[in-house]
């Protein structure tokens, strides 16, 4: 039973490929956003330098999963949901843990397409020296966002139609990259907003980020890392008892 | 609650209600295991809740059911299982042998694709894209997904609705392949003649509750007696009079009676009116069999 489990995992992660890739339309905007934003920040604008490319490559690092995780599930879930799909999943014997497994390292590998062109711009581009350990921390830290997203995500995609998830989840993606100080640091935000960037997650990721490539914080004091790692723990833990809610909810 | 031995489906006094509405109303239902068990009613009566309580998708009100002797939604029993059901549609992207592939690989012995494909004829039509697909081409594969698995237990919810005839009778092919090979599938319809033609038994069920549930030859025999059709000078009124009719109703230039006793309604009719015309004596359709008993129901 266990190799069952494993066999429907590759089968499911199979066709999470094959319906991406069919529909490039959808996952290229977020691959190619993110990279995007961070070479005109980077390169385009004035006082540019090692210093804000290093900066940016923590904060656009976040920015770039963000798409694919909130995307993928909450649009993707939502439409599969619609049309009954999911139902059908739920009759059958389809191991769920298999379904959202699938969806999980499909969405690694796309946050992985997102974010490699941001860090070949950050190494070769803008020169930027770190310690491999730093740039493969850095890395483990960026793929480790999805799953807060991906959850938020999960929870959208289960109480939204598609075409509401695909507004909420615009909504999220945009207001948590940019309330979260992943476009402009927080520090520039007027207090009211400072502190309310501190709740998103967006935020304590970007600060740990921040703490790997050894640039400032955003808060304008010291921080302290492992606060920030208890901080995005905790919320993670809240995240994914709310999409088990969501999901639970189903069964009425 | 004790799992009777060999049934497959087992419910007790199973209600669901839906804030004020009662979908399901203490449903007792047995199902052995085997045979062919068509569920029929007209749409809200029952029978997709039924179906929907029966796989775990929602939570009964309060009552029991026993899945293989399992609480419904359990993975072993699920594993036991194949469905088709009303509105699911599949992703689009995918194409027939993907989609069935994927849901081979949930199941510990399934039949081989190329067979299944074979069986529901869509060996020419595999590599497209699902949402290539016509109406009837869809629900073929949706029920390719239900037999994959080769499952003890089939559910089939309106398998037919909107099918073209080829394609329908292709699934009643099928349908009684896998109840000769000894699996039990259970089906919903409100097409009468469905019923009749596969099903082994019957449940009639109206307003979330069962009115009948019999072998079909019973089902058809409760409306009782024969249809008399002819042409006649007699009103309705005197034909009411006459020996055990039951009802009259008239369809164009016919008249069609239904009686109890045919041979002492056929003396009266004739010692009426011996110009009585184009005499026809048939046995009721499961259509009237059915009318007959939502009748006696909703006068109960």
């Amino acid at each position: 039973m266990k190799y069952l489990s494993l066999n429907a995992f590759f089968n499911e992660c199979g066709a999470e490929i094959l319906k991406a890739v069919r529909a490039p339309e959808y996952i290229l905007p977020t691959l190619i956003l993110p990279v995007a934003f961070y070479a005109l920040f980077t390169f385009a604008l004035p006082n540019s330098g090692a210093n804000s490319a290093r900066y940016l490559l923590a904060t656009y690092g976040v920015f770039a999963v963000m798409g694919p995780a909130i995307f993928g599930f909450g649009v993707g879930v939502a439409n599969e949901r619609d049309r009954g799909w999911l139902k059908l999943k739920r009759a059958s014997p389809a191991p769920s843990a298999a379904y959202i497994g699938a969806k999980i390292m499909v969405t690694l590998i796309f946050a992985s397409l997102a974010l490699i062109p941001i860090y070949l711009l950050a190494g070769f581009g803008a020169d930027i020296t770190m310690a491999r350990s730093a740039w493969f921390m850095l890395f483990g830290l960026h793929l480790l966002s999805v799953l807060p997203f991906a959850l938020i995500g999960l929870t959208l995609g289960f109480s939204f139609n598609s075409n509401g998830a695909i507004a909420v989840s615009n909504i999220f993606f945009l207001g948590m990259a940019a309330l979260g100080g992943l476009w402009i640091p927080a520090f520039l935000f007027p207090t009211a907003l400072q502190k309310f960037a501190t709740t998103l997650p967006s935020y304590q990721l970007a600060e740990i980020a921040l703490a790997i490539v050894g640039a400032p914080s955003q808060s304008g004091v010291d921080r302290i890392p492992m606060q920030n790692l208890m901080i995005i723990a905790i919320m993670t833990i809240v995240l994914a008892g709310l999409a088990i809610w969501a999901w639970s909810r189903q069964r009425n | 609650m004790p799992a009777l031995e060999g049934h497959v489906i087992h419910t007790t006094n199973l209600t669901k209600k839906y804030g004020k509405n009662t979908a399901l109303n203490n449903v007792n239902i047995e199902v052995g295991n085997s045979g062919i068990t068509a569920i029929l009613g007209e749409n809200g009566a029952g029978k997709t809740t039924f179906i929907h309580a029966c796989l775990g998708l929602i939570k009964a009100t309060h009552g029991q059911i026993s899945m293989f002797g399992l609480p419904p939604g359990k993975l072993t029993s699920r594993r036991r299982t194949g469905v088709m059901l009303q509105d699911a549609d599949l992703p689009d992207l995918l194409t027939p042998r993907e989609h069935i592939t994927l849901f081979a690989s949930y199941y510990p012995a399934p039949l081989s694709l190329d067979d299944v494909l074979d069986m529901c004829k869509l060996t020419t039509l595999a590599d497209k894209k699902y949402g290539k697909l016509s109406g009837g081409q869809k629900r073929r594969v949706q029920f390719a997904l239900a037999i994959i698995g080769n499952p003890d237990l089939v559910f089939l919810d309106e398998p037919t609705t909107g099918l073209d005839t080829d394609t329908r009778r292709m699934l009643w092919d099928v349908v009684r392949k896998l109840a000769e090979d000894g699996r039990t599938v259970i089906l919903t319809t409100h097409y009468l003649e469905e019923a009749d033609a596969l099903a082994d038994r019957i449940i009639v069920m109206n307003a979330g509750e069962i009115i009948a549930d019999a072998p079909t030859p019973e089902i058809r025999a409760l409306a009782g007696g024969a249809i008399i059709k002819c042409v006649t000078n007699l009103s309705v009124k005197a034909i009411h009079k006459l020996p055990d009719v039951k009802s009259v109703r008239k369809t164009g230039r016919f008249v069609e009676i239904s009686t109890q006793n045919q041979a002492s309604t056929l003396q009266g009719l004739l010692a009426a009116d011996i110009n009585a015309s184009e005499l026809v004596v048939k046995k009721p359709s499961l259509e009237e069999a059915f009318d007959q008993i939502i009748h006696n129901q909703e006068q109960a």
